[in-house]
Order: structure tokens, then sequence, then C-alpha cells
């Protein structure tokens, strides 16, 4: 019993001792940890969270490079900004992480804006649209979720705007979760399970990029739009993201974008339903 | 600090904490068995088979545990062998386990001193029964100290699972703070449920060490 009062006690201090520690840490947060316009521009380099294995968005090359949709974006950023840009790898989970520590200035991770998320980070005006979708194996064509099989499960990324809509709209589902795009791919391949939740973008561009796999549904849930994500409180550097979005508007940046970075995946048929221009849908 | 959030994701840690226990007390049972059997072959110096134990507790004992992970879950599957996540997170502890168990025991072994061997066999005890009664008993109480270190690091070496989409206390964790943004309440109940894990084993440890002292010989 001794002995067990004082694995108690230990726990408890410990666990207060943790818990202080973040919240000390928040209350100091909370009035600037995010770096202004000015600072950034000062400092002469832009911290930017990007994904590094979502291919065609947010990839790595094969010279080490990053690459994407959104990457092509972040870098015509930092060059109007007049800064050097510094890719930061993210997963789908730690996105609203990096803004709220502010180790990024700007997530450009293809970051769907939801209603719970605006709740903890800024987003500026919308560039992408975006739904999801289904991707399944030919030989085993999923259409609907509808009557599932329990003995099936469907893979997701921790994180992601997928998992949140099936975990509220589907909850009987087996979830299979992963916490990476890599990761989650590779066991998709190794028939892990009967289908992969994730942005439509992304199912489409796996179905294209890889045999014996179909979209069997294409479009779930509601329409939603991609935007860049700032620290919440960074008016300045919102401000000028969207005024950003104006400029870029006007010289059709985002279709540019598309015929540089995605024309390759989806051709030309999904440039209009996927690009948005001037932040306004 | 929100309690509401932390009450309703607690039974979501406890089920995750059961399967990390799960996990880790099979693993670690399994490492102690490949441990004992691997530290007997080297302390015996068993021919060929010596050689392999070697090259097995070098090779696991020098590539992280994730690598491991991935290689049995991501690699195996290619050359046609696909095993359960759970049972991945199993062979991968019980792989990494298993050496360092052997050679703790091994250490164990080879500090019993020889004239014990020699001793037991004059006495008539054959070379099976010298091993069973004088050697192994004297070789554990000397290794116990090693073999609970060990078997807290593998508990701990748990939480790099996520990477093969186990739901262990770590992954519930990151997926809580991805899913709601709470990330000091997940953060909070992260370091509750390892500590309500490892501080018991912790303290069992330290008894049982004090327990098998008495084996020792000249001590």
């Amino acid at each position: 019993m001794k002995t067990f009062t004082k694995v108690l006690a230990t726990a408890l201090t410990a666990a207060i001792g943790f818990s202080l520690v973040g919240c000390a840490a928040n209350s100091s947060e909370e009035d600037h940890i995010y770096r202004t316009l000015d600072e950034i521009q000062e400092s002469g380099v832009i911290n930017i969270g990007v994904f590094s294995d979502k291919y065609p968005f947010g990839y790595v090359d094969e010279n080490g490079s990053y690459q994407g949709y959104d990457v092509y974006y972040a870098n015509r950023i930092a060059e109007d900004l007049g800064v050097e840009v510094n890719f930061v790898s993210t997963e789908a989970a730690s996105r609203i992480e990096y803004l709220e520590t502010g180790r990024v200035d700007v997530v450009l991770a293809n970051f769907t804006v939801t209603a719970e998320r605006e709740e903890v980070v800024d987003f500026a005006n919308p560039y992408m649209n975006v739904a999801l979708g289904i991707v399944s194996r030919e030989d085993n064509v999923i259409t609907s979720l509808d009557n599932w099989n329990p003995d099936d499960s469907i893979i997701v990324i921790s994180g992601t705007t997928a998992e949140t809509y099936l975990i509220e709209n589907y909850p009987d589902i087996p979830l299979q979760k992963f916490d990476s795009y890599a990761t989650a791919k590779e066991a998709f391949e190794n028939g892990t399970s009967a289908a992969w939740a994730n942005d439509n973008t992304e199912v489409i561009a796996f179905a294209i990029e890889n045999e014996g796999y179909v979209v069997g549904i294409p479009s779930l849930g509601s329409q939603d739009t991609i935007a860049a994500a700032v620290t919440s409180g960074n008016e300045s550097l919102l401000n000028w993201l969207n005024d950003e979005l104006v400029t870029l508007g006007t010289e059709d940046f985002f279709h540019a974008d598309y015929e540089a970075t995605l024309i390759d995946v989806y051709g030309a048929d999904y440039e209009d339903e996927l690009v948005v221009e001037g932040g306004v849908i | 600090m929100n309690w509401e959030f932390i009450h309703k994701y607690w039974p979501l840690y406890e089920k995750a904490a059961i399967l990390t226990v799960r996990i880790g007390l099979l693993g670690i049972l399994a490492a102690a068995l490949i441990g004992v059997i691997a530290a007997f072959i080297r302390y015996r110096k068993i021919p060929v088979l010596n050689k392999i134990v070697a090259f097995y507790i070098e090779i696991s004992r020098n590539t992280p545990l994730l690598v491991q992970l991935f290689f049995i879950y991501y690699g195996l599957p290619k050359v046609g062998i696909k095993l359960d996540a759970e049972v991945c997170g199993i062979v991968g502890l019980a792989f990494l386990g298993g050496s360092y168990m052997a050679e703790s025991i091994r250490s164990g072994l080879e500090s019993v001193d020889k004239i014990q061997h020699e001793s037991a066999i004059s006495l008539g005890l054959s070379n099976r029964q010298a091993f069973t009664y004088v050697i192994f008993p004297q070789a554990i109480s000397t290794s116990i100290p090693g073999i609970i270190a060990n078997v807290i690091f593998l508990l701990k070496e748990t939480s790099v699972f996520s990477a093969i989409s186990v739901m262990d206390l770590m992954f519930t964790a990151k997926d809580l703070i991805g899913l709601y943004y709470r990330t000091t309440e997940s953060l909070f109940m992260l370091v509750v449920f390892y500590l309500m894990i490892l501080l018991p084993v912790c303290i069992l440890g330290s008894i049982v060490e004090r327990r098998v002292r008495y084996a020792g010989f000249g001590t």
C-alpha cells in the first residue's frame, strides 16, 4: 500500500509538472508567437510549411528540392516579399502545431479550410477547390460507403479532413490510420485495406499514376477550399497574402501554376474545376 | 486545461494503453525467450549457431526499431509475407529486445566463476544439471538489473509504433491533436498514461532486484 501511494504521488507530481510547463509555454506565447510581415522581411527568410510526400502538390524531387502546386505558390510568395524561402516539411496532423508554436510563418500544405481549423488558425482566401474521394482496387471497386463490410478498413491519414469526415459520418467503418502520405500509400499498395480516403485530388492522382486502382467515389462530403494559413492573429501577414491573391489573380497565376505542376497528372480537364483565382470562388 | 475533453477521450487512452501493454508484454516475453536461447548459444560457443547469433545481435542492436518496423511492415509484404500491424509490433520488439536480453544474460553467465561449473561436475551433476541448477540461477541474479532496464527501454520503444499505424498511446495523442487541436490535454493524458504503465514496472523491478541478490556467490 505504501508503495502504491508513493507511485501515485510521484505520478501526480510529474504530471502536474509537465502540465505546468505546458501552461507556462502557452501563456507567454499568447501575445506574440508569430512573426509579423515586417519581421519576416527584416529577417530575409520566410518559413513555409509544405508537404514533402504529397505528389503533385508538395513533394521532394530526385534532386532533393521541393516541387509541386503548393511549392510553386510558396516560391512566388517569397519572391514578391523579397525574401528567401525556407521549406519546412510537415505532416498532416502537425500543421496546426507548427503555426501555433511559430515554427513556420505560413502553412501551404494543401490545407483544407474547415470551421474547426478556423478556430485555431487564420486562413487566407482560397487558391484551390477540393472534395474528398475514395480510391479502391480495380477488382473490388467501392462506390458507396453504405453497408460497409466491418472486416474491411479504410486507410486515412491522421489529421486530415477525410479522417474527420469518416469519424463523424461513418463511425462504424474501421479506419487504418497513418501519419504520413508516404506510409499510407505504401500500406495501401501492400493491400492492407480495401480503400483509401483522402482529398479527391490526391486519390485521382494516385489512380492515374498507379495501375489497377479506380476512384469509385470521386466526390464525397462537401465541396471545400484549400488556402494558406497563418498563426492566429497574424493580421499583417494575412492581409498581405489576401492582397497578393488579388494581384496574382490579374495574371491568372494559378492557371500557370496548374499548367506547370498539375497538368501532367490531371490533364487539362480539371483545370477550371480545381483552380481558384484572386481568392474568390 | 479542458477537463471535459480529458473525460471524453480518457477511454480512448485506456484502449491504447491496453494495446501498448499487450504488445509490450508479448514482445518482451518473446525477447526474453530469444535472449535466453541466444545467450546460451553464445555462452557455450556452439559452432555455426554462435556465428549466426553474433550476426543477429549486431544487426539488431545497431539498427533503430523504426527501421526494423518499416522493414517488417512495409518491406515483407513485397515478398509475400503480410503480417497484421500488431503482430509486426510484437515481432519488431522481439527482434530488437532479443539481442539486448541476450547480451544482459550472457554477461550474467560469464560472470559466474568457472570453478562453480567444475565443482558441480565433480559433485556428480551432469552438464545440464550444472547449468540449470548452479550456473543459470546465479547468472540471472547478476543479469536482473540489466534485464529490467531492457524491459523499461522496450516499453518506451513502443512509442514508435505509430509509424506502422498501431493505435498506441503516442499515436492516439498525435491523432487527437490533429483532430481537435487540444495539445495540452492530449499530451497531459499521454504523460499520465505512460507513467501509470512505467512507474509500477520500475518499482516492481527494484523489488525483484532486491529479492534475487541472495543467489550470488561470494557476496
